[in-house]
């Protein structure tokens, strides 16, 4: 198994002032920065950073591929991950996807990962005029024709339902032959099925467990063994699960400086996406922050449970699983989770994925307002306590694998 | 080794969903949308009760709404309501999957 970093860039205002600071933004681009610098030096194998746009506080990350250019200019191994770019035509016009994924690969010395994907709040569709009822349709289509452009010497021209443009020829063309392992978001396991079929890799953003890894390792293998009709010209099969990380030498400590984070990771999402409080934002002026402190902790998942019961009939307490695949998500990723402890505690975690057979990994080590010292902390503990002996296993792993695609007949452009 | 549909009990059902994949490798996308969301609709049909209470308003809200509808007033089971003729082979996959979850989950 492999491990990477994921990061939504978040920056939870001043409990004491209604704005940010000036310095804020700047602050935490720089230490990003440096924990993915730290993350390359101790064998982390990738980081995914995120496309998101006017989600305050949630996430400040709305140009990775600038974010993933200066990481490649401080990093020598990592993979650089975009998690995701938002691929329907009224966010990135798929020609200029291209242009950037290939000029990365090309800085990187082809280090990209190519992570695709739709997105599905109010506040990023209604932005950018994309209809909730398209964007999946507008995601295939603009990635279809994405891998073409990157491949196709000139790229001949689409008249497409959702972008049209001449034949050109898409240069500069990728470092990675015959291009970069492509990946999708996928917050529902039918995304995690449609992935398979296209032959693409699968960011599981739901804090699968480890039974519910096991189930969709298995099934995602066989579909692409079986049903499998590429997007791309390679495939990427690759089954990666998100978790939180706080790793430190006691729980107590593990706790006192994660489970915060967490909790605001899960409370900012969570308002985002519902669609009665996230449609409703006020841009500007809300203070999510202040907000999520003066609820007590006891009553957070109570407030975000209001929400749900919204629109989705939720009637858990903070102590009561949903069972819906969104709302169980959240949930867990405002709970302790099987990566907040000690070294010990969360190798025993991870090794049940193992066993599962996942192939990544991810975990949100930035979230609400962990303090930088306490985040580099936590990944030299990890990296230097836990990493080394999953990676002197990976070989066991990549044999599996080997197995698992040996009918497989496409070209295969992965870096698990 | 046998996929998900394959493990579906109800032989009608099964038929179904096995000709929604069918279609989905001849490329007849419509095809599986149709077949898919109808076997929703029959088993919540068969199965009223798993559309009570807040577990049904979440499976109601669960369903996918990438071109094809549910049509929901109260009293009466709920219906298609088709947005477009025309449907991605994601898409396609979107609603075959959600069908075979339900189905399976359902223990039909």
């Amino acid at each position: 198994m492999k491990f990477g970093l994921f990061y939504e860039l978040q920056l939870p205002k001043p409990y004491d002032a209604d704005q940010w600071h000036d310095d804020q933004e700047h602050r935490i681009v720089k230490e990003a920065l440096e924990q993915i610098e730290l993350a390359d030096r101790l064998g982390f194998d990738y980081v995914f950073i995120v496309e998101h746009h006017f989600l305050e506080e949630y996430s400040h990350s709305s140009a990775p591929e600038v974010f993933l250019a200066a990481a490649s200019q401080r990093t020598k191994n990592i993979r650089l991950g975009h998690g995701i770019v938002l691929m329907p035509p009224p966010y990135n016009h798929p020609a200029r996807v291209a242009e950037r994924i290939a000029m990365l690969d090309l800085v990187s010395d082809g280090r990209v990962e190519f992570g695709t994907g739709e997105s599905s709040s109010e506040m990023e569709m209604g932005g950018f005029g994309v209809r909730r009822e398209e964007k999946k349709a507008m995601w295939e289509e603009a990635t279809r024709e994405c891998l073409r452009m990157m491949t196709e010497v000139p790229y001949p021209g689409y008249e497409g339902t959702y972008f049209a443009m001449p034949s050109r020829n898409v240069i500069p063309k990728p470092l990675q032959k015959p291009h970069p392992p492509v990946w999708v978001a996928a917050a529902r396991r039918e995304t995690t099925m449609v992935a398979a079929r296209l032959g693409i890799g699968s960011l599981g953003f739901s804090f699968e467990t480890a039974d519910e890894a096991r189930e969709r390792v298995e099934e995602y293998y066989r579909l692409i063994r079986e049903e499998c009709f590429p997007i791309g010209k390679a495939i990427n099969p690759a089954l990666a699960v998100l978790s939180v990380l706080s790793c430190f030498d006691s729980e107590e400590e593990a706790i006192a400086k994660g489970l915060e984070g967490a909790q605001f990771f899960s409370y900012s999402l969570g308002y985002y996406y519902s669609p009665f409080t996230g449609g409703a934002h006020k841009p500007g002026r809300v203070h999510l922050y202040r907000q999520f402190r003066d609820t007590p902790p006891e009553q957070r998942w109570g407030a975000l449970a209001e929400w749900f019961r919204g629109f989705a009939g939720y009637r858990g307490g903070f102590g009561e699983e949903p069972q819906d695949e969104v709302g169980r998500a959240l949930w867990r990723a405002a709970q302790r989770g099987g990566c907040i402890g000690t070294p010990e505690f969360i190798r025993e975690t991870l090794l049940r994925y193992e066993e599962a057979h996942l192939d990544v990994m991810l975990f949100v080590a930035q979230c609400g307002a962990r303090k930088h010292e306490d985040i580099m902390d936590s990944l030299y503990r990890f990296g230097t306590k836990v990493l080394p002996e999953f990676k002197e296993r990976h070989e066991q792993h990549q044999r599996w694998r080997r197995q698992q695609l040996a009918p497989v007949d496409y070209p295969i452009v992965s870096s698990i | 080794m046998a996929g998900k549909v394959d493990r579906i009990q109800d032989p009608e059902l099964r038929a179904s969903l096995q000709a929604a994949q069918e279609s989905l490798r001849k490329g007849d996308y419509r095809d599986v949308v149709r077949r898919s969301a109808e076997a929703f609709l029959e088993l919540v049909r068969r199965r009223p009760e798993l559309l009570e209470g807040q577990e049904g308003i979440r499976r109601l809200f669960m369903f996918p709404r990438l071109g094809v509808d549910l049509a929901v007033s109260p009293g009466s089971p709920p219906t298609l309501k088709w947005e477009r003729e025309r449907f991605s082979f994601s898409e396609a996959v979107t609603y075959l999957e959600f069908a075979t979850e339900q189905l399976l989950q359902a223990g039909m």
